[in-house]
């Protein structure tokens, strides 16, 4: 979703700065070491902050299209630098149609060249279930979220966590769902730290505890970066996840993805691209798998109207099954 | 001449047979591991296509015929 024209939401004319909070941008390669007055000695012992946990594998997903089934119309409209709101129309035989309400506050305070805070999001739909985050900034190095879902008067998460950014590593612990009275919850803590400007390792330990049974998993995850193409792998108990991101030229991406459980005995490869012609506003996204599934999106900006179009189709060959949608935009 | 024959004649089959049986090798869901080893060949051809597609422009000039 991250990729796509449809989700992301767009920066406020009159904003000098690009509205985008942290969290919502795409994971950037890490920048070279710093070179000039540094001495040579300490600029090769300086490694960069390897990211997030959760956006190893990001950059090859980002390439796949995202489904759209029926038909989904989105209105945004930016009432501030500081404030937007988004209004969803969608219908769909497959999936529930209806409406959705959704707003966007972006704080002042400012923690990168695209990073601001605090940042409050949230929607909700006609029969009152609500989805909202709030994300802020509390130190230089210290972030935290907290996210909540409801379906209509029933919460059915809430969610916790805490980063921590230090100068080659990153470390977040999140709460998911404690309930104090019911003894249950789902505790999750990540570490990643960067070996070499390259290459990142790092782990991840989830604890479940439910009344009368608890459990815990762990698994280790590596991530290298080249000049040109992002190569991550993770490694657990439940199964095995192994991605690939290639940036071919200034129009061509490429992301091949494995994905082998151990819980369902079953595995799947997923090769997708993407190509962007900036002089035609035109995106297009492909994806065929092995599990006999081929999709593609088309996002195209008819200007100079504030309109973007998106159609999708997907193909499930095995199950025989078509799926296709359309969807307009409007800034 | 009749084995000569008949050699060229069991070529073809054994070539459809063996494609016949590669095929289902490939596609055959219910071994795990077997899946998995077709995975892990299909996800390193995806990872060798995606970095030999280096020459990929869309607005250059068509070629003139």
């Amino acid at each position: 979703m991250m990729g796509s024209v449809l989700a992301a939401p767009p920066p406020p004319a009159a904003s000098p700065a690009p509205l985008l909070p942290r969290g919502f941008g795409l994971l950037l390669f890490p920048p070279p070491p710093a070179t000039g007055s540094r001495p040579q000695r300490e600029a090769k012992n300086v490694l960069p902050n390897p990211g997030e946990f959760e956006q190893c594998h990001q950059k090859c997903k980002e390439v796949f299209p995202t489904q759209v089934n029926g038909v989904r119309l989105v209105l945004n409209k930016t009432l501030s630098k500081h404030f937007q709101v988004n209004h969803s129309l969608q219908l769909s035989s497959t999936e529930d149609s209806g409406y959705k309400f959704g707003t966007m506050f972006v704080g002042s305070g400012q923690a990168g060249p695209a990073e601001f805070y605090p940042v409050l999001v949230g929607d909700v739909d006609g029969s009152g279930s609500l989805n909202a985050q709030v994300i802020h900034q509390v130190t230089d190095r210290i972030r935290s979220k907290v996210a909540f879902q409801t379906h209509q008067q029933t919460f059915v998460t809430w969610k916790a966590d805490a980063e921590f950014r230090g100068e080659d590593f990153t470390a977040a612990v999140a709460f998911t769902n404690p309930d104090v009275l019911d003894d249950s919850g789902v505790v999750v803590t990540h570490y990643l730290q960067s070996v070499t400007p390259t290459l990142a390792m790092g782990g991840q330990l989830v604890y479940q505890r439910r009344p009368g049974d608890e459990a815990t998993f762990m698994s280790l995850v590596g991530r290298y970066t080249g000049s040109n193409f992002v190569g991550a792998l993770t490694l657990g108990w439940a199964g095995v996840q192994a991605s690939y991101y290639h940036r071919a030229s200034d129009q061509l991406q490429l992301g091949v993805e494995l994905e082998a459980g151990s819980f369902w005995q079953d595995s799947s490869v997923t090769f997708g691209y993407q190509l962007d012609v900036p002089k035609a506003s035109l995106q297009f996204k492909g994806v065929i798998s092995s599990n006999w599934v081929v999709g593609a999106t088309l996002e195209k900006k008819l200007l100079p109207l504030p309109l973007s179009l998106v159609l999708c189709s997907f193909l499930n060959h095995q199950k025989n099954k078509f799926h296709c949608g359309f969807g307009v935009m409007i800034r | 001449m009749m084995s000569g024959s008949n050699a060229k004649g069991s070529f073809p089959s054994r070539v459809s047979e063996w494609i016949s049986s590669t095929y289902r090798f490939a596609t055959d869901r219910n071994d795990f591991r077997r899946n998995l080893l077709v995975n892990l060949g299909l996800f390193a051809a995806g990872v060798w296509v995606a970095r030999n597609l280096s020459d990929f422009d869309l607005m250059s000039p068509q070629p003139v015929t």
